[in-house]
């Protein structure tokens, strides 16, 4: 399939919707990828840097900290991707229609 | 120790020590119901093949299925595709030996997904039609930049499908007793039939069934152990640190990632490999489009975190159940055993004891059998992804330029599938006693230091040309292949080296950096007229990843 004629590239370039789709977009992508990566190289930082905390059981459990904050990424990674999928199927789907209708004319 | 254990429970080819070759069967007898789930799993996924062979004709039907899988059936094989018999049996194992490391692993696996999500999923899609060797290439150069693409493709895939082979030809082996030989060219005959006959269709819907399997098997197995100790997570890990050797130690993070260096460069290696692996990368060309691509990744991503949950419970379950009682272990003339080394058939097979302490012949025979049509799936994803590069790739667009027709393309992708599957076979015989812990880290590697550079410097970066890219996906693939090759992993244990040349297990933190560098420095420095042309041609390559438009579609659009 041929890429986009420069003509129809500009046209969508210069287009209200989709400068504030690419903006908004870009926004959320590198923010959360920050998110993801600090949180887990944070993690293996804790890990090298401070074990013995993490085998301490939590105040009043028998389950130990690490073990809860392992626990905690692997929400927080489903929290984050669903988060990502939400605000996609209900802000930026919307954009991009309107980008494709403009397109189209 | 504990590095060699954790790369060879990537490879599910856990060091087994001599006299742990006894077969489960051999332990158990024969396990009728493992044998008739066996053949049942293979009765259905022939049936899937031969339904799916109609559907094999055009290009678009055999590398996508015709882009027509929804995103939950996607989002399933996905999972399918990536919780291998390592994930599975290696990582309940390497928490059975080393507890809390084991779950840091998981959770390194897991953390992959969101990356992939955010960065490659939709641009993918939107930019590719069947590898993501196409999304690289978009703007650049088709030929050259292909070829480093299929290169680091079938690096990846050979290692990877090499490490699965051998790992599933041991543990095949041990479940049900027969020759290794036979085992693995079983498998292998299987994955060709699937991918060369039913192409993405069979493929596909092979691993959705493992999926689904893998999870309902899994989650039972969590069930009985959660009732066992009466829904007390708590009760677990105290009991599992009374009766295991390192005591309450295996709670807390161990020997594995203290070390920052390898640490980092371990976790790189498994986030960025996951975005750079080509059968995953391949999936989201399935689905319809890139919203279809991202939903896709969602379900695959709880799928994926809902297994994770459920691994540690197995292995530490494991250790509460299994450590106590000789009956599990060969156990010495003297009377004693290693509770690690020395259970039956290996630490791999941790899980598998944990059923049949579970549930008796029934729930043991069930998990075999899941950890069976695990291994399947996982070997036909990546044959697929191996005959793409071939056909797709190197034929299709290096050889034929594109202008090979369609029905001879899908021809030379049916051969390659199995051409690839014979050398697999091949190298998993000549290979079965080597130390072949390195090759499941050294795909990862290649994935993350090759093939993930390039396509996400293709894609998000304005000034990416054609020689930075071909520059930096080699010094990506040149690098990692040598570092691994010179440390601990093949220096000392293949080789027989002394002393490793690179102190580190994992090449990632140095080779990834060492590509980005290579292609920001061949690029700038690319002053040539194609380079300046490429350059110019991010906007459309922009607007087309952002939108999914396609001129053709809006010329369609404008005449209707």
């Amino acid at each position: 399939m041929p890429p986009l004629s420069s003509e129809e590239t500009n046209r969508i370039l210069a287009s209200p919707s989709f400068r504030e789709l690419a903006a908004a977009r870009s926004r959320l992508r590198w923010g959360l990828s920050i998110v993801t990566l600090l949180m887990f190289f944070g993690f293996i930082g804790l890990i090298s840097g401070a074990s013995a905390m993490l085998g301490a059981s939590m105040a009043g459990g028998t389950i130990p900290l690490g073990m809860a904050a392992a626990l905690g990424m692997i929400a927080l990674v489903v929290i984050l991707t669903g988060y990502y999928v939400r605000r996609s199927n209900t802000y930026f789907d919307g954009l991009m229609h309107i980008v494709q209708r403009e397109a189209r004319q | 120790m504990n590095t060699r254990i954790l790369l060879a429970a990537l490879a599910t080819a856990f060091p087994f020590s001599a006299h742990a070759q006894v077969s489960i069967a051999a332990a158990h007898g024969p396990n009728w119901i493992a044998i008739g789930m066996f053949l049942l799993i293979v009765a259905v996924t022939l049936v899937i093949t031969y339904r799916s062979s109609g559907r094999t004709k055009s290009k678009a039907d055999f590398y996508t299925a015709g882009h027509e899988i929804t995103p939950m059936q996607n989002g399933l094989a996905i999972a399918g595709d990536f919780l291998s018999a390592a994930a599975f049996l290696g990582i309940s194992a390497l928490i059975y030996a080393t507890g809390f490391d084991g779950l840091i692993y998981a959770i390194g696996f897991l953390t992959g997904w969101p990356i992939v999500l955010f960065l490659m999923s939709e641009r993918l899609r939107n930019l590719g039609s069947y590898t993501f060797a196409d999304a690289a290439s978009f703007r650049l150069d088709r030929t050259s930049v292909r070829l480093v693409a299929a290169t680091g493709s079938l690096v990846v895939v050979l290692f990877y499908l090499i490490a699965q082979m051998i790992g599933a030809g041991k543990v095949i082996q041990l479940l049900f007793g027969v020759n290794y030989f036979f085992a693995v060219a079983g498998v292998g005959l299987l994955m060709i039939t699937y991918v060369a006959v039913g192409g993405m269709q069979a493929t596909t819907w092979v691993q959705i069934t493992k999926a689904l399997l893998l999870l309902g098997g899994g989650t039972l197995m969590a069930l009985v152990i959660l009732w066992r100790f009466d829904f007390s997570l708590g009760r677990i890990f105290l009991e599992a640190s009374q009766v295991h050797p390192k005591g309450a130690a295996i709670l807390a993070p161990g020997g594995l990632f203290a070390e920052p260096v390898s640490a980092i460069s371990l976790g790189l290696a498994l986030v960025f490999g996951t975005a750079g692996l080509p059968h995953i990368l391949m999936r989201f060309f399935t689905v319809k489009d890139s919203a279809g691509a991202r939903k896709s990744v969602f379900y695959a991503t709880t799928c994926v975190a809902y297994f994770c949950l459920l691994i540690p419970l197995f292995g530490f379950a494991a250790v509460v159940i299994l450590m106590p009682d000789a009956s599990f272990f060969n156990v010495g003339a003297n009377g004693q055993f290693n509770k690690i080394t020395d259970l039956i058939g290996g630490p791999n097979m941790a899980a598998v004891h944990l059923a049949g302490a579970l549930g008796g012949p029934i729930l043991l025979g069930f998990i075999s059998a899941v950890a069976f049509a695990t291994i399947l799936a996982v070997v036909a994803g990546l044959t697929l992804a191996g005959a793409s590069a071939v056909s797709h790739d190197l034929y299709g667009q290096v050889i034929a330029r594109g202008k090979a027709p369609e029905g001879r393309e899908v021809r030379v992708a049916k051969l390659a599938a199995i051409g690839i599957g014979i050398v697999a076979v091949w190298l998993a015989y000549a290979f079965e006693n080597q130390n072949v812990a390195f090759m499941a880290g050294l795909a990862l590697s290649v994935a993350a230091s090759c093939n993930f550079p390039v396509l996400a410097m293709a894609i998000f970066w304005r000034g990416t040309t054609t020689r930075g890219a071909v520059v930096g996906g080699l010094m990506g693939l040149i690098s990692s292949i040598l570092l691994v090759v010179l440390s601990k992993t093949v220096w000392v244990a293949v080789f027989h080296f002394s002393a490793p040349l690179f102190p580190y297990d994992n090449p990632a933190l140095f080779s990834m950096p060492l590509a980005f560098l290579a292609i920001w420095l061949g690029s700038i420095s690319d002053k040539t007229a194609r380079a300046t042309a490429e350059r110019c041609a991010f906007d459309a390559q922009f607007v087309q990843s952002e939108t999914g438009i396609r001129s053709l579609e809006v010329l369609a659009g404008a005449a209707t």
